[in-house]
């Protein structure tokens, strides 16, 4: 059944990244994603905010495809990910090319997922080396100039469990970043950070901002005030305001944004 | 009373003198080579069940699931009688001689190999299946996430680490192996509990011979555990993980005091 509403004449443009149209999911009964539209355009900073359970993480899951989708559109770079349309109707993609699409989008997950029986450089060029299958001198010399980047050249060597928190966190943006995405989705990047450690992630969060197109669900206000060009609430699988973070924080507009202000601002 | 021959026994103990045997010879060998290809079948066996088990596919999740069934759920004597006699009177397959170089591989081994190596895979389905889901989601989301498609995400993000946790029970299942393989004398695969029945079919000294014949198994068995201790300990070193068990404790299943 295609939905009339929705518009399958969509022509992606070069300047948009990420397009929703009225995507849905449901987890069983739960509606977890109701009917959600955003575009985002290239470089810009988009930070999601929301109390738990208002879709955030899931929806930033759906725009790599950890998490399918019931119905609507989501175009990354002007295609549909993870579906084919026939019809009208969304068909999932065949493994190998959702794997291709993915490839094209980094992730950063709030537990760092870094794969523990790898080093650090290792953990980086794993994807380029096996994805992309770039040589492995050259991903090593791209590897190091990441690693140097988020401050961790002298870490190459060590192993995930080596390292802080906070270092672990750094590996696995670097980690993303080897693949040269388009976009970089953060999934509550700090949030299972110790506090000593959260600024140093931020901080290379905020100078990738500007120069990379990224979706970040993190209740940290000051780099939303700082980086975000965008903020979006969330509530009950709804996108209520899309707005600045200026104009979130100075006049909310509805009452719920409010309420989860107060409490995340103290 | 019973005379115990020990002339025979310390023949048949002392490896310098049973060597002369070519039966002792040949049984040993057999058992050791059986025992390490049908580990090794098992392994691969069941590292396909396992992700048929897992697989998204329904197909290949009920051909893995029926055939741990079955080869769980029935006698691995059995299994091999029905591969070696039923096969064979079936004309299905005859198990012919092969020849490997100098080394002749009866029918009755092979059969008894496949039979062992088949049974086994049954049972590592489920050790490589606990083994991969002990691994954190997490890990193959990240894999997933840099574009890694499932097979190579398997292969280079999640096996490596399930290898940590498969190794101990992995190390068990061969420790039994060797032993098992002792059920090939009942298809007259020239094993080693089968060379020393026809020793003893000569010399009719059953309690002396058998005796010793368990030794080389326990010999076998040993030296096992002293080299599963040493590969775990080394995996434990390289990954920081916990205190493995002691040779002692792993040779004669006690605590070790500390």
């Amino acid at each position: 059944m295609s939905d009339p509403l929705l518009d399958d004449s969509y022509t992606p443009d070069a300047s948009t990244i990420v397009k929703a149209i009225k995507v849905n999911k449901y987890f069983g009964r739960l509606h977890v994603l109701n009917d959600i539209t955003i575009e985002v355009c290239k470089n810009e900073v988009v930070v999601v905010i929301g109390p738990s359970g208002s879709g955030k993480s899931t929806f930033l899951r759906t725009i790599n495809h950890l998490e399918k989708i019931n119905s609507g559109r989501l175009y990354v770079n002007g295609h549909l990910i993870g579906y084919t349309l026939r019809n009208g109707r969304l068909h999932e993609e065949s493994e190998k090319n959702i794997a291709r699409q993915r490839a094209e989008i980094g992730m950063v997950f709030q537990r760092f997922n870094l794969f523990p029986h790898l080093t650090a450089l290792e953990n980086i060029i794993e994807a380029p080396l096996n994805v992309r299958q770039i040589p492995r001198e050259q991903a090593e010399e791209e590897g190091m100039r990441l690693l140097d980047r988020v401050g961790l050249a002298d870490k190459a060597d060590k192993y995930p469990n080596q390292i802080s928190g906070g270092q672990q966190q750094r590996v696995a943006i670097a980690r993303a970043l080897a693949m040269k995405p388009s976009l970089m989705l953060f999934d509550e990047p700090t949030s299972a950070l110790d506090p000593e450690m959260i600024g140093e992630v931020l901080d290379v969060m905020k100078e990738l901002a500007g120069e990379m197109t990224m979706i970040v669900v993190s209740h940290e206000m000051g780099f939303a005030r700082a980086a975000a060009d965008r903020i979006l609430f969330m509530d009950e699988g709804r996108i209520i305001e899309d707005t600045t973070p200026e104009e979130l924080f100075a006049n909310p507009k509805e009452e719920r944004t409010r309420a989860f202000l107060s409490k995340i601002l103290h | 009373m019973y005379y115990f021959d020990w002339t025979t026994f310390f023949q048949y103990i002392n490896p310098i003198t049973a060597f002369q045997d070519p039966l002792v010879r040949s049984g040993l060998l057999a058992t050791v080579m059986v025992s390490i290809v049908a580990q090794l079948m098992g392994v691969i066996l069941g590292l396909f069940a396992a992700l048929g088990k897992m697989s998204k596919f329904p197909l290949f999740r009920s051909i893995a699931e029926l055939y741990v069934w079955y080869f769980r759920g029935t006698p691995l004597l059995v299994q091999m009688m029905i591969l070696y006699y039923g096969l064979g009177v079936t004309h299905i397959f005859d198990f012919p001689d092969i020849h490997i170089g100098a080394l002749a591989v009866s029918g009755a081994i092979q059969a008894g190999t496949l039979a062992l190596g088949i049974n086994e895979g049954a049972y590592m389905a489920e050790i490589v299946r606990a083994g991969i889901e002990a691994i954190d989601v997490g890990q193959m989301e990240a894999a997933k996430s840099l574009g890694m498609p499932y097979g190579l995400a398997m292969r280079r993000i999640i096996l490596p680490q399930a290898a940590k946790v498969i190794i101990p029970p992995l190390g068990n299942e061969f420790n039994n192996m060797m032993k098992t393989t002792s059920l090939m004398t009942v298809i007259a695969a020239t094993e080693l509990l089968f060379a020393f029945s026809q020793v003893n079919a000569r010399k009719f000294e059953p309690f002396e011979l058998y005796i010793a014949a368990s030794l080389y198994y326990l010999v076998l068995t040993t030296l096992w555990s002293i080299i599963q201790a040493r590969l775990e300990s080394g995996l434990g070193e390289r990954k920081g993980a916990e205190q493995t068990p002691g040779m002692l404790q792993r040779i004669f299943a006690v605590k070790e005091a500390h």
